[in-house]
């Protein structure tokens, strides 16, 4: 059974969050405060945490760091709408995705079932994937949309790949400037959106209506094709 | 404007330089011209010599004629019978023929005078007339009293020479006062001191002065600035009634708008809980058994409520952030049509009644601006216009780039708002006259504006060209490329 560490300093929001867990099977401890967030992490091992920003005692993004310090489970939080620079602090900390206060428990499940499948262990990145009309083979470096191949260039290619690599995840726009054109980078987010938006036209995704590439205004974009056997 | 200078009494005689000159000349002209005519014809001589006292009294005024008449006299005699020049002044004739002069010189020169006092007293009048008219315009236009008395002494200075003017009042208990020209050291000069009179009672006084060595102040200047002073005290009077009636009516305006807030905000607060409320007590109610359909639309309402409650909450922060002076932007290179995007994704599903139409060109610089805010505005600009429009009517969303500045506008075909309405919409809690059921909070806009101005920019309403209307903000950036 998958446990969930959940750290919110509101008893409230405990209980509706462990009752509302516990209905979909999962195992869940709840904590009030940063300190017992971070011994949980290392005594419990849960394979999930929920994470308030505004703790008592520590600062959420300080909660992050210690955690990382010695594991790497995966890290959901939850913060209230006006806090997007602690978001943004929050998930260049190592944080895997954060949920806007007060949010829909769907949402929060799905968020939380991508986050922990992302994190199973001894599943190398598969070489060939498929999302839908969308096919890639990262071996031969090779894209097809509806079976045509595309012509992408290099930094068009190596930017899908980070997004394919890591579906469902946030990934802020420090992490994909550093992913892709290297540890130099980190503010230049105007790069950034454009071969976002380039990407996006060849691979004919809508910004309105995304099928493929959402855009987090402000903190950076998720891949949200699911993926679908290559096999069949 | 000068309504004071010197003028000659020009009644009495006087001897000035140029009526002295005139008087001689005069009658040293005649001389040349009769001496010649004069043994033949000594009538001619007479008629000259008149002609030249009344000249010299129309030119000179009556010192003039005067000294023309007395030099008349006593050369024309000469002139007429003794061409060799022989003092004779005994003729009866020739002292006759002199008082003749010297009353023509006399009865001339009055009335030259008189009639040339009329006509710089005609113009004194008029020139103060002239100065009394503006300094009513000047005070009469329902300032505050403060800028009254401001006006009345800065206006005083040229028009009497003025070197400094100083005026205090006392108005409901309040001391007022204004001081003009060179302050500093009281001069040497001369000054006069003009009371503020309201109807019988003093409310206080206007000193002025003239620079060293200045004119001392005649009848006329203390006159005039008697009237000035009268004039003042009812421009002060009426600016502190105008006063008293903007207080009181921005006392009202608060007042209503106090009202409105609370009975808005209580309102729209209660409605949603009201309805999660009796959706959750429903719920848990034993003794009843919901259907699943009736359970599904209690939640639907609970959860609908529960995210107009957000939305709501969200909006009085922000107003509350505004009146604190706290809604500060935070910055980032941001591109407006990706922001756009976004948020018509996300408003996508509640915009599904209408057909939204988005015109937005990709390759507008960056603009640096706080993502999230933004998102907010055209999250509440399109509420209005998905609130506002009727069914299936269209929805323009359009962002392009005009001078230095990036421009969203948000075009729809609802019932449009009255011209005199385009600036008051933006005000906490306005909502508009033509549709004062419509639900919201009437802050969107308010919100709107105050995040578009934090961000230097500008927002306004415009009457759309087919009925309907325009939200249209604009953001200044600067043109980088991308």
């Amino acid at each position: 059974m998958n446990r969930v560490l959940v750290v919110d300093d509101e008893p409230q929001i405990r209980r509706a969050l462990r009752t509302s867990l516990e209905a979909h099977g999962y195992e869940v401890q709840t904590v009030g405060t940063g300190e017992e967030a971070v011994i949980g992490a290392a005594e419990s091992a849960p394979e999930l945490m929920l994470l308030d920003l505004g703790l008592p005692d520590l600062d959420g993004t300080e909660v992050i760091r210690r955690v990382r310090g010695f594991t790497e489970l995966p890290i959901i939080v939850l913060s209230v709408r006006d806090a997007q620079q602690d978001k943004v602090a929050a998930l260049d900390a190592g944080a895997d995705d954060y949920v806007t206060k007060p949010f829909a428990m769907e949402e929060l499940l799905a968020r939380a079932r991508a986050a922990m499948r992302r994190a199973q262990p001894g599943e190398p990145p598969a070489p060939t994937m498929r999302f839908g009309r969308l096919e890639m083979d990262l071996g031969r470096r090779l894209v097809v949309l509806d079976g045509e191949t595309l012509r992408l260039t290099p930094t068009e290619y190596q930017l899908l790949e980070a997004f394919a690599t890591h579906p469902g995840k946030l990934l802020t726009h420090q992490w994909l400037l550093r992913k892709v054109w290297g540890q130099g980078y980190g503010t230049e987010t105007t790069y950034l959106r454009t071969y976002v938006r380039a990407l996006r036209k060849k691979l004919g995704d809508d910004a309105q209506a995304p099928q493929l590439i959402v855009t987090e205004p402000g903190v950076g974009y998720r891949w949200i094709a699911e993926s679908t056997d290559a096999e069949s | 404007m000068v309504v004071s200078e010197e003028h000659e009494a020009e009644g009495a005689a006087k001897f000035t330089l140029r009526g002295t000159v005139i008087g001689l000349i005069t009658p040293a002209i005649a001389t040349a011209i009769a001496f010649p005519l004069a043994p033949a014809r000594p009538e001619i001589s007479i008629a000259l010599f008149m002609l030249a006292v009344v000249i010299a009294a129309v030119a000179g005024g009556l010192g003039a004629g005067l000294i023309a008449g007395i030099l008349a006299s006593t050369i024309r005699p000469l002139v007429v019978e003794d061409p060799q020049l022989t003092f004779r002044f005994d003729d009866v004739e020739d002292v006759a023929t002199g008082v003749v002069f010297l009353s023509v010189a006399l009865i001339v020169g009055l009335l030259v005078g008189q009639a040339s006092e009329d006509r710089a007293r005609a113009s004194r009048r008029e020139r103060e007339a002239r100065f009394l008219g503006t300094l009513s315009s000047t005070l009469h236009t329902g300032e505050i009293p403060d800028r009254v008395l401001d006006e009345f002494a800065e206006v005083l200075l040229e028009p009497f020479a003025l070197s400094k003017v100083e005026v205090e009042a006392t108005l409901d208990g309040t001391e007022l006062r204004a001081i003009s020209g060179t302050d500093g050291e009281p001069s040497a000069g001369p000054r006069t001191t003009v009371p503020l009179l309201a109807g019988e009672a003093s409310i206080g006084r206007l000193v002025a002065e003239r620079p060293d060595g200045g004119r001392p102040f005649s009848r006329d200047d203390q006159l005039l600035l008697e009237a000035a002073a009268r004039q003042a005290t009812a421009a002060l009077d009426r600016a502190r009634l105008d006063a008293r009636a903007r207080i009181a009516q921005l006392d009202a305006e608060t007042n209503q708008l106090r009202a409105a807030m609370f009975s808005s905000v209580t309102h729209d607060l209660r409605t949603p809980l009201a309805s999660i409320k009796a959706g959750v007590t429903s719920l848990l109610d034993a003794a009843v058994h919901h259907d699943p359909e009736q359970e599904r639309e209690l939640l639907t309402t609970i959860l609908e409520e529960t995210d107009r409650l957000n939305r709501l909450v969200g909006n009085l922060l922000d107003l509350a952030r505004i009146r604190a002076g706290a809604l500060t932007p935070t910055r980032q290179q941001a591109a407006m049509d990706e922001i756009v995007e976004v948020v018509l994704a996300r408003m996508r599903p509640r915009l599904v009644r209408h057909t939204v139409a988005a015109d937005l060109p990709s390759d507008l610089p960056d603009v640096s601006v706080d993502p999230v805010q933004l998102d907010q505005v055209l999250t509440n600009l399109l509420e209005n216009a998905g609130r506002h429009a009727p069914e299936g009517s269209e929805i323009r969303v359009s962002v392009q780039w005009i001078r230095d500045a990036v421009q969203v506008r948000i075009a729809d075909q609802g019932p449009g708002i009255p011209m005199d309405e385009h600036e008051r919409v933006f005000e906490a809690f306005y909502r508009g006259s033509s549709s004062p059921e419509t639900p919201g909070s009437g802050l969107g806009l308010a919100i709107s504006k105050a995040v578009v101005v934090a961000h230097g920019g500008r927002i306004w309403i415009e009457s759309g060209p087919d009925g309907g209307c325009v939200v249209a903000f604009e953001i200044p950036g600067e043109e980088v490329a991308p």
